[in-house]
């Protein structure tokens, strides 16, 4: 059997890990190539209910990155990312779904190598969990 | 609630109307009939018969505006023993009583000690047998006291994506969590659900990471919902949030 | 008050669940469950849920029209009623009433199908009057009736929550009758035995205990396979095969050599499974059949109904609570459509049209001379519109332009008819080719009775006023009556009609409308201080003996061929309702299923190159639709299905009116279509 590949979504805005995500590139740091960046203008508009929706289709791990709290283009955005997708993690905590096939974190603009870190981490924790069950299952 | 035609009805009196038969031992959800009621009532007092939930789901609609808490005059009820026993119910005083007599809470709900203390792939697996029953009938948000999005997300495919019925996992865990700061755990999802869902039960688990994270219980009248706040707790300033 | 909550019964599906209309100012606003109810439980399915939505649509007819040339233009209603009279007159005059024919509405009310049929009887002088029934579980009516002596469910709605086996064949009961479907959920969750038998996987068959997938048509040689192992196992019940039946011994002889590998061979049903099956619903203390469209609609429909009636009668499951033989009606009122006599062989309450004696009987009640000779039913009136002794005719609230097999061959007949009068809530494409459209009233707007499949009576409450100038059926019936010059159309209300149906129909004998206003009665009820029949044939059959019937397996009208490889099977969905009339002008029930669509197995799409979602030409012998193909693992290999609901993509332009020789139901289930990328 072939080594599990996870199949991850990341999350990220535009106006912090997205542009992380692209210094990481611009330096050629190496890290796993698992990860389908979506750009968003915002954590914030990352909702709950597209992290849910991924997971119920079988993506293994949904990483949503914003920028540090008080660097917000929009000031306070990443105050609402910072308290609903931790609830996320537990909702779906409840249904049978790992908590860790979510994580949030900070990542801005000048953070190439921590954006290579977390990506690298996560796969690797993914990796560990192993394939999401709801591959598998058909309602 | 009025008896009519050997059935048990919601009614609305005007000043001056014959009660009729009034009962007060079946449990419509009376929020979810005011929310109704009270877009084609544009002035004047309107008076509920209210159980603790459709007190606590009432200081929800009116933290949102939805109805305005001045307009409506409660007249608290004490749910019997057996409801709060069949409610599997937490809290079931209401802050004022005016008919019955307050019983015990439910300390220990079963279903969900029992949905606790499964390991992951057991709870994976019995959720996804109970929501493979669903068939869709959304009797668990038409009934719901504090649903009142004007879309409902629950009717956008782009969530929903799974074609008939059943709708799938993210249906019913979308609505977990769309719920989790507002949910009285009246327990009418369940009560609605024609194939027995056990709802409530996915509701409480869901307030309670609510309450573990953020101390927020819903139906607290004086608070608002901490998803609507910043983390110092200042409101988020409006038309940067949607209120659901 | 400004808020009214109305207490009325649910208008889709023949499970008659209750719920409250919320009535605000003359408008009907939305739907409340009743919690109290009975059938309901306080549960509703989305349909119910969105119950509200067409009533006040703007697409309702609200005056009504004549034809003047192409078009169809306002007119007064005395214009428009005495245009038809005037048409049927003549008509009848110059080749006679049997020219003329009513078609009555399993939509409409138990009172207002007694006035349709009365209305053909006495005022027209025909026993040509039929309604959708014909269509949906005419074979029921007459395979039950031959085995039991009643054509109707024997057991009751709730009754399926507790029984410890349920077979359910041909229905999509979780989509087509939620809550009956829901029930068997509950069943099963109390460790009932759920036994699903359906060409397609459908949502129950996939929480079935045991799932079994025919091959369309095949279902005598499955049936009969279940009887073979049951008595060659000595599961049978001796005791009730002797002591309440006849022709056993036939019936054994006819089994034996359906054995369960021969079965395998025709159906596809795994031997094993079969035998599973037969086990698991002969071991049952009480077993239920339900049934539905999937049995009735095929060209040897009535056969097929008595294989499941000679089943139950095997093992003793009939007259017991929790067993019996089940059809699930899909019409709100296609059981009181039947009793009310909508039907051309019977007078209301099943009554011979052939008996000198019953005639005599109505001819007394009605004042008026009757024909002897039964009518014509539906799917015979239009082969006879086209060879044109059928030249008029008056639709009740029916879209045969879209429910019956074969439209193109509907259309054509249609058009060869001298004089159409439909009367409907919209514009249907029936009434598009009509040369006078009358407006009538919705179920939210007039009182009456609807009978439910497990035939309790339930009430229908007006809660609003009808749009404009429209009318309520009963209200157009009688006044036609009365302007053909006939005598006793003179009702004030329903109830003033439903209390004359108790006078003619000894099954509705006790019923009356204060009664049934707060009591929830089951006929036969023969008179005011009886309580009703929740399970029919307790003691013995209606007819003495139950009849075993002796039925082999014969291959359905059509098959695939090389031109035409697949088996078209057609059905509805969650969340639309027949031809979709009033469905589709609902919001939300739209918004779940917009678009006509097949379904196709993954492999079969595979081989062919298409896609989930590609556009997809389906032909058949008789016509070709183009609709959305939908790849699915939930079909057989070799078997496509398309919904009925879609006038843009209308499955009944392709089905087959090959007829049940008896019933004279077509095959909607079964027919040969190809397949390709449009």
């Amino acid at each position: 059997m072939s080594e599990f590949s996870p199949n991850i979504l990341a999350f990220c805005c535009n106006w912090c890990s997205y542009a992380g995500a692209d210094l990481a590139g611009v330096n050629r740091l190496q890290m796993p190539t698992n990860v389908n960046v979506i750009r968003v203008m915002c954590s914030a508009s990352v909702k709950p209910e597209y992290v849910i929706k991924a997971l119920s289709q079988g993506i293994d791990g949904v990483l949503v990155l914003g920028c540090h709290i008080g660097d917000c283009h929009y000031l306070t955005g990443n105050h609402r990312t910072a308290k609903r997708i931790p609830l996320t993690a537990k909702v779906v905590e409840k249904v049978g779904i790992d908590p860790r096939r979510i994580r949030l974190d900070w990542v801005s603009a000048a953070e190439g190598e921590k954006f290579q870190q977390v990506v690298t981490e996560f796969v690797e924790d993914i990796k560990s969990i192993g394939p999401n069950p709801l591959r598998e299952v058909v309602f | 609630m009025r008896t009519e035609h050997g059935n048990v009805a919601p009614v609305l009196l005007a000043k001056g109307d014959g009660p009729g038969e009034l009962r007060a031992d079946v449990p419509y959800q009376m929020a979810m009939i005011l929310s109704r009621v009270y877009p084609h009532v544009p002035e004047g007092r309107i008076a509920v018969v209210a159980r603790r939930c459709d007190e606590k789901a009432i200081a929800e609609l009116s933290k949102r505006d939805i109805v305005d808490r001045d307009r409506i005059a409660l007249i608290g009820l004490a749910c019997t023993k057996e409801q709060v026993a069949e409610c599997r119910c937490r809290d079931p005083c209401p802050e004022t009583v005016d008919l019955g007599e307050c019983s015990d809470p439910v300390v220990e709900d079963p279903v969900v000690e029992k949905v606790r203390s499964m390991p992951p792939e057991a709870r994976l697996a019995f959720w996804t047998d109970q929501f493979r029953k669903c068939n869709k009938c959304y009797g668990c948000t038409v009934n719901c006291p504090v649903c009142f999005c004007d879309d409902c997300l629950l009717e956008d495919k782009t969530f929903t994506v799974e074609k008939g019925i059943p709708p799938g996992m993210a249906f019913h865990v979308i609505r977990s969590m769309h719920l989790a700061d507002k949910c009285v755990e009246c327990g009418e999802c369940e009560r609605s659900c024609p194939v027995d869902i056990p709802l409530l039960a996915l509701r409480k688990m869901a307030n309670d990471d609510m309450k573990e994270l953020f101390g927020y219980t819903a139906g607290d009248a004086d608070r608002k919902s901490p998803l609507l706040t910043t983390l110092e707790g200042d409101p988020i300033k409006e038309g940067d949030v949607d209120a659901c | 008050m400004p808020a009214d909550f109305v207490l009325t019964t649910c208008p889709y599906c023949g499970t008659g669940c209750n719920f409250f209309l919320q009535v605000v100012d003359g408008r009907v606003v939305g739907v409340v469950p009743c919690k109290t109810d009975e059938t309901s439980g306080g549960s509703l399915c989305i349909k119910g849920y969105n119950a509200h939505a067409f009533v006040g649509h703007p697409d309702r007819l609200t005056e009504p029209m004549v034809r003047r040339g192409e078009q169809l233009a306002k007119a007064s209603w005395d214009e428009a009623l005495d245009r038809i009279v005037a048409e049927v007159k003549r008509i009848s005059s110059e080749h006679g009433p049997d020219s003329v024919m009513v078609l009555a509405s399993a939509k409409c009310t138990n009172e207002e199908n007694y006035l349709f049929q009365k209305l053909a009887r006495v005022a027209i002088g025909t026993n040509n009057v039929d309604h959708c029934a014909r269509l949906c579980h005419a074979s029921t009516v007459s395979g039950l009736l031959q085995s039991f002596g009643s054509g109707a469910m024997t057991n009751t709605i709730p009754e399926f929550e507790n029984a410890d086996c349920v077979l359910v064949t041909g229905s999509n009961t979780l989509e087509a009758h939620p809550l009956i479907g829901a029930r068997i959920l509950k069943a099963k969750e109390k460790c009932a035995k759920v036994i699903v038998v359906d060409p397609r996987e459908t949502p129950l068959s996939r929480i079935a205990t045991l799932s079994l997938c025919q091959t369309p048509g095949t279902d005598v040689a499955w049936v009969n396979g279940m009887i073979n192992v049951i008595v060659s196992e000595e599961l049978h019940d001796e005791e009730f095969v002797n002591g309440r039946t006849s022709g056993f011994d036939k019936l054994k002889e006819v089994v034996k050599k359906y054995t369960p590998d021969v079965v395998e061979e025709t159906t596809g049903i795994p031997a094993d499974d079969l035998v599973r099956a037969a086990r698991m619903y002969a071991e049952a203390d009480g077993a239920m059949i339900a049934y539905a469209m999937g049995i009735t609609q095929h060209s040897n429909g009535t056969n097929l109904v008595r294989t499941l009636a000679n089943l139950a009668m095997v093992t003793g499951n009939v007259g017991r609570e929790c067993t019996g033989v089940n059809p699930l009606r899909g019409q709100c009122n296609v059981q009181g459509a039947c009793d009310a006599g909508a039907l051309p062989n019977l007078y209301p309450g099943y009554q011979s049209v052939e008996d000198a004696d019953i005639k005599s009987k109505f001819e007394k009640a009605w004042g008026g001379e009757l024909s002897g000779a039964k009518g014509m039913t539906l799917t015979c009136a239009f082969n006879k519109a086209l060879t044109g002794e059928v030249k008029a005719m008056i639709v009740f609230g029916e879209n045969p332009m879209l429910s019956d097999p074969d439209i193109g061959h509907v259309e054509a007949a249609i058009q060869k008819l001298d004089f159409l009068a439909v009367v409907d809530i919209f514009p249907t494409e029936t009434a598009k080719l009509a040369d006078v459209v009358l407006p009538a009233a919705c179920y939210a707007e007039k009182d009456g009775t609807f009978t439910a499949t497990d035939r309790a009576i339930r009430v229908v409450r007006r809660a609003v006023d009808p749009p404009g100038e429209a009318r309520a059926d009963w209200q157009i019936a009688c006044e036609l009556a009365r302007r053909l010059g006939c005598q006793g159309f003179d009702f004030k209300s329903p109830a003033e009609v439903l209390a004359e149906i108790g006078a003619v129909a000894p099954l509705y004998g006790g019923i009356d409308r204060d009664r049934v206003d707060s009591e929830v009665v089951r006929w036969p009820c023969p008179s005011k201080n009886h309580a009703g029949t929740r399970v029919l044939h307790e003691g013995s059959f209606k007819m003495g003996r139950g009849a075993f019937a002796v039925v082999d397996h014969t291959p359905p009208a059509e098959e695939p061929s090389d031109d035409f490889p697949f088996v078209l099977t057609t059905g509805r969905n969650l969340f639309h309702f027949h031809t979709g009339t009033m469905t589709r002008r609902s919001a939300k029930l739209q918004r779940e299923s917009p678009e006509p669509y097949v379904e196709i197995n993954a492999e079969d799409a595979e081989r062919l190159g298409i896609a989930d979602g590609a556009s997809v030409r389906v032909t058949s012998r008789r016509g070709a639709i183009t609709v959305v193909a939908r790849v699915t693992r939930w079909i057989d290999k070799g078997t496509i299905f398309i919904p009925f609901h879609y006038a843009e993509g209308a499955a009944n332009r392709l089905t087959n009116n090959a007829l049940d020789p008896i019933a004279q139901i077509p095959e909607f289930k079964v027919c040969a279509a190809s397949l390709e990328h449009a």
